[in-house]
């Protein structure tokens, strides 16, 4: 209930809440005698009052019309409140207050007036309750006598009552009128300059938001763990668009509330920000109904692009697409500030200096019960509608008046650019597009030459490295030159026709292939014959030039059947030497019978290393430093090593052996070289050889 | 949609296309804020620049109508964030000023507290300005007057360029007019000169061969007063006072040339840039020329070679009237800020094209021709070290017979040869039998051969750099390079520059440029063409192996 009023006054004007004002403090009243204590022109309250029961804020009881129970409560001393206190239910007539506060002195007056502007309402301090007017010595034993003040609480307070409050002001409840609108501070624009304008920023959004998403689309910027942009990728977009931040934020968030920007998961798992799938629809439509998507979008959007870079209060910086970068009062705001712009006749627009504050004001006026971050909102309006073409030279533009009404912009389509199909290719090698290019023109001709600057027009560069770049694509030299000639209204210039043949002859003119093995011969006449050996054909030969054959078969297939054609091969290391192998002869240990005297001296010699292994063992859990270490890396596994041979001293390495089980080994390193270390290992009681990569931690024992 | 000629695009360019029937206007209305970037065949690209905007503020033009004439032109909407740039960067000119106050001498003034605040506590400033005139709140401050210029300078940097308000001293008193009993200054002459008078200082941009000079004799002439006319060579000096002697009622007495060889201060005296950059002992010795006499007027010839230190000696020559006169504003070492804060504005730009098609200047046809290098030329190339590749690339020998077969086919046509290294020039000269100019040649002997050369006594010269500049070969029909440094558009203006006084029977220019193909010297080349075709000089490649077949080009 309460909840529910408080937003049905959140919804009225100031003149509105002036009228509940005025019932809440005459009671009951009749419609002339609400219309004659507002001070306001009689149809503006009539209308107001109508409204007002239209809405079920007032309602008509016997004596006439009073405000829903709960209105004074939830009006508090909010804004349109004049401040005098509920009338008496038995008041005097006003004629007899009238003659009353003529008789009175003006010091007198004046202290009524302090009271009547301050809540109605006073402390008595030393002035005598039971006077007579004649008796009266001070001002406020005067007001008191004459019933101008009315002892309360055990007299300890004095109030005015609302009549005494109405008398006072003139038998209004205020003494201002409260019915003249703030003006809006103008100036002349002509709304054709103004339409163009204003077109000019929506084709830019439009044009900007779809290169934005394009190049996302290959490079995707990636989400913060808090849900936003970061501000790297945010420059980065700032550098691509020729925006500044502000705007760039606008842009982004914008194409994130019409539903055209998402998240998705990349190859590493990390959430990256990428166009959905309603961008490819929403390209393909025409840039007017793409630019009304984007402002329906904006229009009751929450998001407040505007913060994006300042500090939250915190101190942290908002980053664009946070999550938390929302205000529910911001869509209201927006609303209210177009309509009041779209409310000026066409021809004018918002003055330069002057402008901003007086629209602030009607504003206000106009919802009087809006939060203090009001004037920020207005002010990212007027900024974020101009960037988005909603308006120009700050006045709104004629399809956004309709846009506003009946929520389908029309005459913009007209003001967009038409889409041209040809461009005008010029000698220093560039070609401009004198507007927006055919989609696929524009894609074949991105291939061919490098856009060097965008807008309206857009122009292009031809340099080696972009023909070179369609002929990657598999473009024919002859292809080229036909699509320059099919898109250029002008003759192609020779210097143009030039590069592209220049490009042509030394594209392709080294190869790179993939082969297994490479056979070569001082004797041609040796490979020929290889060549075409009836056998040959599953090898995969293939003669690259006189002296050279490459095979698709690895060596260790390729040499074997080689040699069963006949051919005596030999092995070409990387660099260049000749390899000679030796086929492996294998060998078996002997088996050997197992006696038992031999036995009983190889256990008495195994016991001994064992218990050396085990004392060992013993020290390196003895002395083993308590935490266990990192693991290093190599070059750290070489320093510490190096200081313990220089320092002589005994360590505990964690070693990784062939089988690739690890075990630490107390040793005592003696010297390292060629990346294998010798240390005197304390288990085996004898010198052995450790390759360094394999040490996985070195740690220092405390002593020998 | 409005069909006007002008696309306006978000990056700060301009795209005009020129074949639409109200280019003409359009390109009128954006020349003061707009800077001619290229000018190929169909479409010219400006841009918008700071410096561009502030020229036009100085000009007189407001942002209101910029962005008129912007909306008025335009094809499609212009982008509403360029809008808003141009009126905050135009806004910025002339907040600060700088004035004459009758009791504190020079003084910045401002109107806006908050810029004036701003620029009081930039460090670059603090040693510049004086007391705060009218207390801590005043909107006043003192400037010692040495630092005119260089505070100028540090209020660019900082973005909010001052307008210069405090006058000019008059300086000595000289009578001199233009003598135009047998020649008559041209329509663009005398508008770069008026508009350049009424600006006070600044740059006038003129193509080579469209009579800088003229405008500089032009210049002195409204001045009427002692003038220091600085140079960039002794060739280019004795040029300027045959041309003064010629165009005006001044006598040879009256001017006097100051280079390294002679040392005469004259009403209207002639110094070398070289010579007043020398320095003894650390110390620049020829500084007292600046002061040896109550100078009314200062000329700058090709403000885009200034080099540094006469910036500075500039800068104390803030109360002196100053005209630079150039072919391009655009500096290779990027200090157009400097040209703009120290002389002055550009008064007055004319693109090439136009003047060309009012036929003050000679077309010209831009052959680019390529050798190939042969074989073992190539493995050279290809294994030398980067710094010597331009060098063996450029001078190879196959670009001698492709001189040769040049030369032959335009046998009878006064033709230079140019080139950057000597050794190559030399075997050239050898080859051809042709005299050679280089850096060691004596100025005597430069001048008689360049005279012959006017004359039609000599008909081929080859020269080296020393001719890239102020050298006037008006009979210059056909201009061969054979190498250059590393593809500087400048030189290549400038080497252009030669070949472009009109000639007699309105016969249009040749100009080749020999490269190797497939090494550095043909990626240099293409820098160089680029800037011929952005200045609407068609151009065509061919190949040195058709050349004898195609025949002549001419």
């Amino acid at each position: 209930m309460r909840a529910s009023l408080s937003r049905a006054l959140d919804a009225l004007t100031r003149l509105e809440l002036s009228v509940l004002d005025a019932l809440v403090v005459a009671g009951q009243t009749p419609r002339e005698d609400v219309v004659s204590i507002v001070h306001a022109a009689p149809d503006a309250v009539e209308a107001a009052l109508d409204l007002l029961i239209d809405r079920g804020l007032v309602w008509s009881s016997v004596g006439g019309w009073r405000a829903v129970t709960g209105v004074a409560d939830a009006l508090g001393a909010g804004p349109g409140v004049s401040g005098l206190r509920v009338r008496s239910p038995d008041f005097a007539d006003p004629s007899v207050l009238e003659a009353a506060l003529a008789e009175i002195t003006p010091a007198a007056r004046a202290l009524l007036e302090h009271v009547v502007d301050h809540g109605g309402e006073g402390t008595t301090g030393s002035a005598r309750l039971t006077v007579l007017p004649a008796d009266a010595a001070t001002p406020a034993e005067e007001l008191i006598s004459r019933r101008l003040l009315i002892p309360r609480a055990g007299g300890s307070v004095v109030q005015a009552p609302g009549e005494v409050g109405l008398a006072v002001r003139g038998g209004r409840t205020t003494r201002e009128p409260i019915d003249d609108l703030p003006t809006i501070a103008v100036a002349e624009r002509s709304p054709d300059l103004v339409d163009r304008a204003a077109a000019g920023a929506a084709f830019e959004a439009v044009r900007r938001v779809e290169l934005l998403l394009d190049h996302w689309g290959t490079q995707p910027p990636t989400m913060l763990r808090s849900g936003g942009l970061g501000v790297r990728d945010l420059k980065l977009a700032t550098a691509l668009l020729h925006l500044d931040e502000a705007t760039t934020a606008l842009v982004v968030e914008t194409a994130h509330t019409a539903g055209l920007l998402g998240t998705v998961a990349n190859a590493d798992g990390n959430a990256v920000w990428v166009p959905s799938d309603s961008f490819d629809a929403w390209v393909a439509r025409p840039p007017a109904e793409r630019w009304a998507t984007l402002v329906h979008a904006w229009l009751d959007s929450a998001r407040l692009p505007a913060l994006v870079g300042t500090r939250d209060p915190a101190g942290k910086t908002w980053n664009a697409l946070a999550p938390e970068l929302a205000s529910h009062a911001v869509a209201e705001a927006r609303r209210a500030t177009l309509l009041a712009l779209a409310d000026l006749p066409p021809g004018a627009a918002l003055a330069a200096g002057t402008g901003l504050p007086s629209l602030l004001d009607r504003v206000s006026w106009d919802r009087p019960r809006r939060p203090r971050s009001r004037g920020d909102y207005v002010a990212w309006t007027l900024t974020e509608a101009a960037a988005l073409g909603l308006t120009g030279l700050g006045a709104v533009a004629s399809y956004t008046r309709a846009l506003l009404s009946d929520d389908k912009p029309t005459g913009l389509a007209e003001l967009m650019p038409e889409p041209v199909d040809h461009v005008l290719i010029q000698a220093d090698l560039t070609a401009v597009a004198p507007g927006p290019l055919e989609s696929s023109l524009a894609r074949s001709l991105q291939l061919v030459a490098d856009v060097e600057s965008r807008g309206g027009a857009t122009t292009y560069r031809f340099t080696p490295a972009s023909v070179r770049r369609a002929l990657d694509v598999g473009w024919t030299a002859a292809e080229v030159h036909g699509f320059l000639e099919q898109v250029s209204r002008t003759p192609v210039p020779q210097p143009l026709t030039y590069l592209v043949d220049d490009t042509v002859r030394t594209f392709g003119a080294i190869r790179v292939g993939h082969a297994e093995a490479f056979l070569r011969a001082d004797d041609e006449s040796a490979l020929t014959e290889l060549l075409h050996h009836p056998k040959a054909a599953g090898l995969g030969l293939r003669r690259i030039a006189p002296t050279v054959i490459i095979s698709t078969t690895p060596i260790d297939v390729l040499l074997p059947r080689l040699r069963d054609l006949g051919a005596a091969p030999v092995l070409e290391s990387a660099d260049g030497s000749v390899q000679v192998s030796r086929p492996d002869v294998l060998r078996a240990r002997p088996p050997r019978e197992r006696r038992a005297s031999v036995r009983s001296t190889r256990e008495s010699a195994r016991i001994a290393s064992v218990v050396t292994a085990i004392r060992a063992g013993d020290r390196a859990a003895t002395v083993r430093p308590a935490a266990t270490a990192a693991p290093l890396t190599p070059s750290g596994a070489l320093a510490a090593l190096r200081e313990a041979i220089e320092a002589e001293s005994t360590v505990l390495v964690g070693y990784v052996d062939n089988q690739g089980v690890s075990s630490e080994r107390v040793i005592d390193p003696i010297s390292i070289e060629g990346g294998s270390l010798t240390a005197h290992d304390h288990r085996a009681d004898d010198v052995r050889a450790f390759a360094v990569h394999r040490i996985t931690t070195v740690r220092p024992l405390a002593s020998g | 949609m409005n069909d006007g000629p002008l696309i306006v695009q978000s990056d700060k360019t301009l795209l005009l296309e020129i074949d639409h029937e109200r280019a003409q206007d359009c390109r009128k209305a954006i020349a003061p804020f707009a800077e001619l970037e290229r000018s190929p065949e169909h479409v010219h690209t400006y841009r918008l620049t700071p410096l561009g905007l502030w020229n036009a503020r100085a000009a007189g033009h407001d942002a209101e109508m910029v962005v008129d004439t912007l909306l008025t032109y335009s094809r499609y909407a212009v982008p509403h964030s360029l809008l808003v740039d141009v009126a905050e960067t135009m806004a910025r000119y002339g907040r600060l000023r700088l004035e004459k106050h009758p009791v504190h001498g020079l003084v910045m003034a401002s109107t806006d507290r908050p810029v004036l605040e701003e620029v009081l506590r930039a460090k670059k400033v603090q040693g510049m300005i004086g007391a705060r005139i009218g207390g801590p709140d005043g909107d006043t401050v003192a400037v010692h007057a040495s630092e005119r210029g260089n505070l100028k300078q540090a209020l660019l940097k900082l973005g909010w360029p001052a307008e210069d308000f405090a006058g000019y001293v008059d300086g000595e008193a000289h009578p001199i007019d233009l003598d135009e009993s047998d020649w008559a200054l041209r329509d663009y002459q005398r508008d770069a000169a008026d508009s350049f008078w009424h600006g006070g200082s600044g740059v006038v941009v003129l193509p080579c061969g469209a009579g800088k000079t003229m405008v500089g004799a032009a210049a002195m002439a409204q001045a009427r007063a002692t003038t220091l006319i600085l140079v960039t060579n002794t060739v280019s000096a004795r040029q300027w006072k045959d041309e003064l002697i010629k165009r005006t009622t001044l006598t040879e007495d009256e001017i006097g040339e100051y280079s390294g060889t002679v040392k005469e201060i004259r009403p209207v005296t002639i110094a070398t840039y070289q010579v007043m950059t020398t320095r003894r002992k650390g110390v620049y010795s020829h500084l007292e020329l600046l002061d040896a006499r109550d100078w009314g007027l200062v000329v700058y010839d090709e403000v885009h070679l200034l080099p540094a230190p006469i910036f500075r000696m500039t800068a104390n020559l803030q109360a002196r009237r100053r005209i630079g006169l150039t072919a391009t504003l655009v500096r290779e070492d990027g200090r157009e800020g400097d040209v703009f804060s120290l002389i002055g504005p550009k008064r007055y730009d004319a693109p090439w094209k136009d003047i060309e098609s009012q036929g003050w200047i000679a077309p010209a046809d831009c052959v680019e021709v390529r050798v190939s290098l042969p074989t073992d030329e190539r493995i050279v190339y290809a294994t030398s070290e980067p710094e010597e590749r331009y060098r063996l690339a450029s001078c190879t020998h196959q670009k001698v017979q492709v001189v040769r077969d040049l030369v032959a086919q335009h046998a009878g046509q006064p033709t230079l040869v140019i080139g950057q290294y000597i050794d190559q020039l030399d075997e050239l000269a050898d080859k051809l039998d042709a005299p050679v100019i280089k850096g060691e040649t004596p100025v005597k002997e430069r001048q008689r051969l360049f005279e012959a050369f006017r004359t039609g006594e000599i008909g081929m010269l080859v020269v080296s750099k020393v001719a890239n500049f102020s050298i006037d070969l008006p009979s210059a029909e056909v201009a061969i390079q054979v190498s250059g440094s590393f593809g500087s558009r400048q030189e290549e203006a400038q080497r252009l520059g030669r070949l472009l006084r009109p000639k007699a029977d309105g016969k249009s220019a040749h100009f080749y440029t020999v490269v190797s193909r497939d090494t550095v010297d043909a990626d240099f080349a293409q820098n160089r063409q680029r800037f011929l075709a952005e200045q609407g000089y068609a151009y065509r490649i061919i190949d040195a192996e058709d050349l004898g077949l195609s025949g002549s080009t001419g």
